[in-house]
């Protein structure tokens, strides 16, 4: 099967559960006993009829549930998700200022952990039932183990309080102004605008809470790396391999690995999603401006529209992601190009 | 029947028990985490005897004291015992965590069952479902459901077992459609045994073993989110001693170390000893794999 025939039909695989996740999200933001005008309008705007008015108009609030739902659905698809009860502000504007940050902060700590994750794996597959094996593994449990909030507080205690190594939480110290906004992450942004003393500051910031979040993927990725290979080592071309005379990093990496990747690369899918929802405690603690923290204080703030559009776009990149590991099987298993 | 079993002899009973005895030794993983959680268990009961303090005491003169002699580990913001607090903590977070993961599992596996026996479009619609929830990632899910059902305890247990059937559903209905060809599934068919009775009785119990190990590795994944729903104030309510809810206080204490490291080294220890004990028994499923 071509590429883009592949793509197309695993995009509109996906199209029947993006239409799930936005009814659950509508079901969920509906299931609230709240009557939705007094919940979404502020108090000195229910007094004025024509604005509660418009406001009903806007959501259909008069129409049965499929109809509001379908309203909801047309508004979604042209970026409209509301008002948040909070910060009065389009939910659209208010994700499109806090998501950068997240990104910024949950690409460097699947850099971080996937290549941690991968290369401990590798070593404690190929070294198994060693110390290093047990050492490794030790570690992968304990990564997976000890909850965010309490790694993140142990690091910030020792790595800030004690040793002063890295600042403190926040994405970008008071005495300084972020740089011009062209992407949002502060590390891009102030690489092209020349303005080092941003970058060394926001990366001091950043380093922390990636890691700590990279701690967690390392332990999960080093878990599935580890038994993949091993599954992959005992395979007979391996032996092959070996009896051919290639090197041994050569038939560890190229024979093994390389057919090891397919659980590897799930987990790494996986992973993705972990991190946007670690992405709330880190950002809680580190004070990380970011779509987490804004859906910390939607969800204990009541405000449903912000929770209903972080949910959904959260929901919809989980998915993408996972759209994306689908279309790499395609380049790393010849048996789905077949298919 | 009785006189097999009066016919075995005390020699077998003891090396059974010795062969017990052995798998805990060649598995210092699985020992250490039954240790562990027994040592939690006994917590759990003897709570009452073991604290020194009454949890909800507050004593604003003593607040934020380090550990000593009078508070083993020290006082928290508004001078509770932290000590008697986290004796008392296992009593919610292990407890809802194994509630979750027990409640969940019988859901996931009865749909499970039913999509892979059944097949045809009730399959299809079950599995749709299912995905359908595992698109959302848990405790993104579980925050916008406890949001939508009001923050306690009950609500907390409830998202999380929203969000972890699906996983259960998929992995069971995977084993039936493998065991329902085997061969004694084909031979209950022969002897005219029900549908139904061929489903509950011949092919789930022989999906049981890998369901029971996903349940031990789930139980310290299922703790971690609750503490972290309640460490986000989604949980029980604030006086209670949720070991989540404690770290919490470290985020404007975090210098205090003693206000949140206990608490967070409890929750930790309770998740490994579970993650300690599932990973061994899924090796001592797969051979293969140590």
């Amino acid at each position: 099967m071509p590429i883009y025939l592949f793509i197309f039909r695993r995009i509109l695989f996906t199209i029947p559960l993006l239409l799930g996740i936005t009814v659950v999200a509508f079901i969920l933001a509906n299931a609230v006993p709240a009557d939705p005008i007094n919940a979404n309008l502020p108090s000195n705007q229910l007094n004025n009829p024509e604005l509660v008015e418009a406001f009903r108009r806007e959501w259909g609030l008069d129409k049965p549930p499929v109809e509001q739902y379908l309203t909801y659905l047309g508004n979604l698809l042209q970026g409209n998700l509301g008002r948040s009860i909070r910060s009065r502000q389009p939910i659209a504007e208010d994700i499109g200022r806090f998501l950068p940050a997240t990104i910024e902060l949950s690409t460097v700590a699947t850099i971080l952990g996937v290549t941690f994750g991968v290369s401990f794996g590798v070593i404690s597959a190929v070294w198994k039932n060693t110390p290093v094996d047990f050492l490794v593994r030790t570690l992968g449990l304990i990564g997976i183990s000890v909850p965010l909030f309490v790694l993140a507080l142990v690091g910030l205690t020792v790595f800030h309080a004690e040793l002063g190594w890295v600042a403190g939480p926040g994405r970008l110290s008071v005495r300084l102004s972020p740089p011009p906004n062209v992407t949002g992450m502060y590390l891009i942004d102030s690489l092209l605008a020349g303005q080092w003393n941003v970058f060394q500051d926001a990366l001091s910031r950043l380093i922390l809470p990636s890691m700590v979040l990279a701690l967690y993927i390392t332990g999960m990725i080093s878990r599935i790396t580890r038994s993949s290979m091993l599954d992959v080592l005992r395979a007979d071309y391996i032996r092959t391999a070996r009896s051919k005379g290639l090197r041994e990093r050569f038939v560890v990496l190229r024979h093994g690995l390389s057919n090891a990747m397919i659980p590897i690369v799930t987990a790494i899918g996986l992973s993705y999603g972990v991190l946007l929802a670690g992405a709330v405690l880190t950002e809680s603690i580190f004070a990380w401006p970011g779509i987490g923290r804004y859906m910390f204080s939607a969800s204990t703030g009541q405000d449903f529209p912000a929770i209903m559009g972080v949910s959904i776009l959260i929901a919809f990149i989980y998915v993408v992601v996972n759209l994306v590991v689908d279309v790499l099987y395609y380049f790393l298993d010849p048996r789905v190009r077949a298919a | 029947m009785s006189s097999i079993i009066s016919l075995t002899p005390a020699s077998a009973r003891r090396k059974r028990a010795r062969r017990i005895v052995s798998i805990f030794l060649k598995n210092p993983l699985l020992l250490v985490g039954s240790l562990v959680l027994l040592v939690w268990l006994l917590v759990l009961f003897l709570a009452p005897n073991l604290a020194t303090h009454d949890i909800l005491q507050q004593n604003v003169s003593v607040r934020l004291q380090p550990p000593s002699g009078e508070h083993l580990w020290g006082t928290d913001e508004l001078g509770r015992d932290i000590y008697s607090r986290v004796l008392y903590g296992a009593r919610i977070t292990l407890p809802a965590g194994i509630i979750v993961i027990v409640i969940g599992s019988i859901i996931g596996t009865v749909i499970g069952a039913v999509a892979g026996f059944y097949g045809g479009l009730l399959d299809e619609l079950l599995m749709r479902l299912t995905e359908l929830f595992m698109a959302f990632p848990t405790i993104i899910l579980a925050m916008a459901i406890t949001a939508a059902l009001g923050p306690d305890i009950r609500n907390a247990i409830i998202a999380l077992v929203v969000v972890w059937w699906p996983s259960y559903a998929r992995l069971v209905r995977g084993l039936v459609l493998k065991v329902k060809r085997a061969e004694y599934v084909e031979a209950a068919q022969c002897l005219g045994a029900r549908r139904s009775y061929i489903l509950w009785r011949t092919v789930l119990p022989n999906c049981l073993g890998p369901t029971i190990v996903l349940t031990t590795l789930d139980i310290g994944s299922a703790i971690l989110t609750f503490a972290g729903l309640s460490f986000l104030g989604l949980g029980p309510e604030p006086t209670s001693p949720e070991w989540g809810r404690m770290v919490a206080v470290g985020i404007d204490y975090f210098d205090q170390w003693w206000t949140w490291l206990f608490a967070g080294a409890a929750t930790a220890s309770v998740v490994l000893a579970f993650n300690f004990i599932g990973d061994s028994l899924r090796d001592l499923f797969n051979p293969e794999l140590r």
